[in-house]
């Protein structure tokens, strides 16, 4: 469970406060896959940043139950010089996981071949995103944050992920921001919209595709 | 349960980021952990040549390698735990990815690693000294010795963290503190001790609190030196009220520091 009580959060820009999320509170249900529509630049990073903890709220509170990952999808918060595995490790380290088990299963997972042995840096996008879908696999989290799904490798690694999530629903959730209606309803049964700073929770993704189509 | 509470999550933190920060420094060249070694050897080297050039023996019997070594790598470590400190977020910012992370932690974890790699630095470099004279040192003082290591890397991260959070508002700092800290070099008892100082010269240098930490240092190791003006509750002072300033002003650009 997840809940947002009453969040508010601005950035300062040339022309004085954009105010991102304006007085926002929902709760995200546990065990339920959700989904945050919005158009681009409507927030929903930020959202996700602040559900993930890494930013503080302006104002209002955020309360999380259960372990929640970091912010999964653009491999953000990986060590360029360093290897796959290397960073594997690290990440390992800090969750306090098992380090030899969590980098068996990222090795398996990612499918990077050689490349896991070799720097960040050297990789493409997409192998980026197998690493770090495939390390948040690794670790047991309840919810999973994850941005714009969309980018994260081929149909077949994406097929992969989308029966991982499968297998686990009765055990994690997770949420998903994305700019597409589509992928979200491949994975979420609810889908909340952010537009404008405020937040809408529909039951549905077909009342939130009436909603957003607007 | 949410990863990372309390202390042994700290700690699980720390130990992560320490063993990162070793490969990410040491670990990209072949000669990563000699270059530790070699940069301050040389640093010495020059200075116990310039000693010898000039007839110069290190004051009350000390042996000058240690000598020159003691007021060297204390001042060393102060001077890079504050670079470190200042650049600990720039060089890891994707790590504030992590919500366990935070900026004061990127710069514990370096403080820490720089503190064991300067200590360890001074024993390769002792001991090597050691087998080529042939006469190893007695030590006067294990903890005082330490404490003083200790309080240089204390003292340059609290300073390195309150010009990190200051260089938030005011970038140009980050420009502007390496030649303004640059002139301490002289006036931190390296080629000297406060004992030997004229009494006004001195009185105006003991502001410095780097010049205690040596002294400290100094005194700690050698039986031959013992210091009449070191202040182990200077120093602190120092340290507390720069950690104090630091974190304040780390709490109020925090929200500036986490942006990715």
């Amino acid at each position: 469970m997840i809940s947002l009580d009453r969040v508010t959060k601005a950035y300062q820009v040339h022309d004085g406060l954009h105010l991102v999320l304006n007085d926002v509170s929902i709760d995200f249900p546990p065990r339920r896959n959700i989904g945050v529509v919005g158009p681009n630049g409507a927030g929903k990073s930020t959202l996700l940043r602040i559900i993930a903890g890494i930013e503080a709220p302006d104002q209002g509170r955020v309360t999380r139950k259960g372990r929640v990952s970091w912010p999964i999808g653009f491999g953000g918060g990986f060590n360029g010089s360093l290897s796959g595995e290397e960073n594997c490790r690290f990440v390992a380290r800090i969750y306090g996981e098992s380090v030899d088990e969590v980098v068996a299963f990222t090795k398996e997972f990612a499918e990077l071949g050689k490349y896991f042995d070799m720097p960040v840096k050297t990789y493409s996008s997409g192998m980026r995103a197998r690493l770090a879908f495939g390390l948040s696999m690794a670790i047991d989290f309840d919810v999973y944050l994850v941005d714009e799904v969309t980018a994260v490798g081929d149909a077949t690694f994406q097929k992969k992920c989308r029966a991982t999530f499968e297998s686990r629903s009765g055990r994690s959730s997770v949420i998903i921001v994305s700019h597409n209606l589509k992928t979200i309803r491949e994975y979420c049964d609810s889908c909340a919209v952010l537009q404008h700073g405020r937040v809408t929770f529909c039951p549905s993704v077909d009342d939130a595709e009436r909603i957003y189509q607007i | 349960m949410q990863p990372a509470t309390g202390l042994a999550g700290q700690f699980e933190v720390l130990n992560a980021l320490i063993l990162r920060e070793m490969k990410t420094r040491f670990g990209a060249h072949q000669l990563g952990y000699l270059w530790a070694v070699i940069e301050p050897s040389l640093w010495i080297g020059t200075f116990v040549g310039m000693f010898a050039m000039v007839g110069r023996t290190a004051p009350d019997g000390m042996e000058t390698v240690s000598f020159i070594a003691t007021g060297l790598l204390p001042f060393t470590l102060f001077r890079e735990s504050v670079g470190r400190a200042v650049s600990a977020v720039a060089g890891n910012k994707g790590l504030l990815f992590y919500p366990q992370i935070q900026p004061l932690d990127l710069v514990l974890a370096r403080a820490v690693l720089e503190c064991v790699t300067l200590m360890l630095v001074f024993a390769v470099i002792i001991c090597t000294a050691a087998i080529w004279s042939d006469r190893w040192p007695h030590v006067a003082d294990w903890l005082r010795f330490t404490l003083g290591f200790i309080a240089a890397a204390a003292l340059g991260s609290s300073l390195g963290l309150l010009l990190l959070g200051l260089s938030v508002f005011t970038p140009t700092i980050e420009r502007l503190y390496g030649p303004m800290l640059r002139p301490l070099f002289w006036f931190s008892g390296v080629f000297y001790t406060a004992n030997g100082l004229p009494a006004p010269v001195r009185d105006f240098m003991l502001y410095n609190p780097v010049l205690h930490i040596v002294e400290l240092v100094r005194s700690g190791w050698f039986v031959e030196y013992r210091s009449l003006h070191a202040d182990p509750g200077y120093v602190t002072a120092w340290i507390i009220a720069l950690s104090f300033a630091g974190l304040v002003v780390e709490r109020v650009a925090r929200r500036r520091l986490e942006v990715v």
